[in-house]
């Protein structure tokens, strides 16, 4: 299986490299790898939320439109991207709570309710973004350092992307510092193998849920100020980064954080080549590996078997 | 009539029902202006779709979040050979059928060995490939203008006869659904809904029959999708998208899931809603979201298990708790479908 996974991502790389010259090649490297960067911002909320609390949240979508839309009126209001980003996500992180205490504690455990609430709350956010921030795509302003291209040589690359790329390290050091190194972190790990016996030990199982939720929504509203720097923010926008995530979360794995890692990045680089190769078939280069995926392992690369 | 009165009160009722549900249904372009025969075909296709996704949720226990997918592969297959090819309607609905099946087959195989919440989140994600395709492969499927120029076969043209054969297929496939689900196939569905581990124990390869199911449902969102080109005479992208999924869904659960007239209820109410609101309100999106919502919180057991509780409870005061026993399933239904725990033994 890992074999024939290597030999088919070297028959990929070699097809890829006839195709285009090495100075493409890694442009589009980093063009995945940036994109891939804003999915594992998202993928991973969701993917800690899952496994935590077995909600599978697809507003998750519509917190990453809202929160690139907050980040560009607190550009508007304030001209600095980062009290934009931080307040922004902080605000999102407020949708959250509203989201897991309101509405989806009525329905605690009921898996399925439970999504198709989120679904339903994905319409209405949608919708009101539109009626509040029109249609036209906008970007989110980036500030003045960032923009521009970083030369080396005669080798250009947006400076924004690289930072964007910084970014999603950073973020995803300090993710898996608090997952394995910290006290909050075992006890959500911990609430990933056992609910029951976590709550008998006295913890507050319930406030461990809350925070694991709001801080994914905090990571949604993250990602869209992010990615809002880059891929310009419009109406539907939500549904289809919906759909990037959910290939990175089966791809790598519903509940694991490396799976999220390691789905961002291939989702990422798929997507990245697949739109400068044959980009009338954008979309459909994601199902083909998440068609092998789910037929040869269907609890994803790095999930576990339930 | 002797043998209409051995029957329960209840078998009665629903004999009554259907027999006027039916009257109605026939007369219907006698009655109401076209504006409104129109709806009502646009209804009736809609709850076949529903009915689709209600034999894989509300019989199987797998909610699909991307059956749209399926059924407008289907339209784009009858769109494609209208449109591109030219070619006549026996070729055009073939076709159809064709990709429906196809499509179906392969997003069956994907999704068969997962369940419950893997399942919808795999069929969301297949459902917008289908959209992403048809909005980026300008060749095949005209991108965001759509496929025009479909037009329908002789004798189907005017909006009344359009209404009548929609009427006769909707009525034809609810015939076979009701069959199926009473057939040990829908015995093995079910099974599987209420224990898939129990049902593999027992011998059963789950997986093979969750295919079955999902090419079955498939069969008729194909039938639903090709019903649906021809009388929009259109396709475009947003018909394979996640709202028009979702709008199924919503349709089934609303009506009642589980059962097989709560879906075509609920899409008569959707339709009938949509059109009103759309009417005074630009929000339509909006009130679609808050109408998931607030079914999903307050009334998860849909019209037809509202209206089953308030019979029973008519019938416990006329005739006591003896005839009352049976008739829980209608009203329950939503319950299991929707993983909910059901209220104490009946």
């Amino acid at each position: 299986m890992t074999v024939a996974l290597v030999i088919a991502a070297f028959l990929a790389l070699w097809w890829i490299l006839g195709q285009m010259s090495l100075r493409s090649f890694w442009i589009q490297t980093l063009n995945g790898l940036s994109f891939g960067a804003v999915l594992f911002f998202l993928a991973s909320g969701f993917t800690l939320i899952f496994g935590l609390m077995r909600i599978t949240n697809l507003a998750h979508g519509g917190f990453y439109l809202v929160g690139a839309y907050i980040g560009i009126m607190l550009m508007a209001l304030t001209g600095n991207f980062f009290v934009a980003l931080v307040v922004s996500a902080l605000a999102i992180m407020l949708l959250g709570l509203f989201t897991e205490r309101v509405l989806l504690r009525p329905i605690r455990g009921l898996e399925k309710p439970e999504v198709l609430l989120t679904i339903g709350l994905t319409f209405v956010l949608g919708d009101l973004s539109l009626a509040i921030w029109g249609g036209d795509p906008m970007p989110v302003p980036v500030p003045g350092f960032l923009e521009g291209p970083w030369r080396i040589g005669d080798f250009a690359y947006p400076r924004y992307r690289l930072f964007v790329l910084i970014c999603a390290v950073v973020v995803g050091v300090v993710l898996f510092y608090i997952e394995r190194r910290t006290r909050i972190g075992a006890m959500v790990r911990a609430g990933v193998d056992d609910r029951e016996t976590v709550a008998a030990l006295g913890i507050n199982i319930k406030a461990v849920f809350t925070g694991v939720f709001m801080f994914g929504a905090f990571l949604a509203g993250f990602a869209g100020v992010i990615g809002g720097g880059f891929l310009s923010v419009l109406p539907g926008q939500d549904f289809e980064i919906l759909l990037f995530a959910l290939v990175v979360v089966i791809l790598g794995g519903l509940g694991s954080l490396p799976g999220a890692v390691l789905g961002a990045v291939l989702v990422g680089l798929i997507d990245s080549f697949a739109k400068a190769l044959v980009p009338e078939l954008a979309f459909f280069t994601l199902f083909a590996p998440m068609a092998l995926i789910l037929v040869l392992r269907p609890r994803g690369l790095l999930g576990r078997e339930s | 009539m002797e043998l209409v009165r051995r029957l329960s009160p209840t078998a009665r009722l629903k004999l009554f029902l259907l027999a006027s549900a039916i009257g109605v249904g026939i007369a219907l372009p006698y009655l109401v202006s076209p504006f409104l025969v129109g709806l009502a075909t646009l209804a009736l296709i809609g709850g076949l779709f529903s009915m689709s996704i209600d034999l894989l949720g509300g019989y199987g226990g797998l909610i699909t979040l991307g059956q749209a997918g399926v059924s407008a592969a289907a339209g784009y297959g009858v769109g494609y050979m209208a449109n591109r090819v030219g070619a006549g309607h026996t070729t055009q609905i073939l076709t159809g059928l064709a990709v429906g099946l196809l499509v179906s087959a392969i997003f069956g195989v994907m999704a068969m060995r997962s369940d419950s919440v893997y399942f919808i989140m795999i069929t969301l994600a297949q459902g917008m490939i289908v959209w992403g395709l048809s909005i980026r492969l300008n060749r095949i499927t005209g991108a965001e203008n759509g496929l025009t120029g479909i037009s329908r076969p002789a004798g189907l043209t005017l909006y009344w006869q359009y209404y009548w054969f929609a009427l006769g297929v909707v009525v034809l496939c609810s015939l076979l659904l009701y069959v199926l689900v009473r057939s040990p196939f829908g015995s093995a569905t079910r099974g599987i809904r209420e224990s898939e581990s129990r049902m593999r124990m027992l011998g059963y390869n789950t997986s093979l029959q969750k295919f079955y199911l999902f090419m079955v449902a498939g069969f008729f969102a194909t039938i639903a999708g090709i019903l649906l080109v021809y009388l929009n005479q259109f396709i475009s992208p947003s018909s394979a998208h996640l709202t028009a999924s979702a709008i199924g869904v919503l349709q089934a659960i609303l009506g009642g899931m589980g059962t097989l007239v709560g879906p075509l209820i609920g899409s008569f109410v959707i339709v009938f809603i949509r059109n009103v609101v759309s009417q005074y309100l630009e929000r339509w999106p909006t009130l679609l979201g808050l109408t998931f919502i607030v079914v999903i919180l307050f009334a998860r057991r849909g019209i037809v298990g509202a209206l089953s509780r308030g019979w029973r409870a008519w019938l416990l005061r006329r005739y006591g708790e003896e005839m009352t026993r049976a008739d829980r399933q209608a009203e329950l239904a939503a319950d299991v479908a929707l993983g909910a725990k059901t209220s104490g033994p009946s």
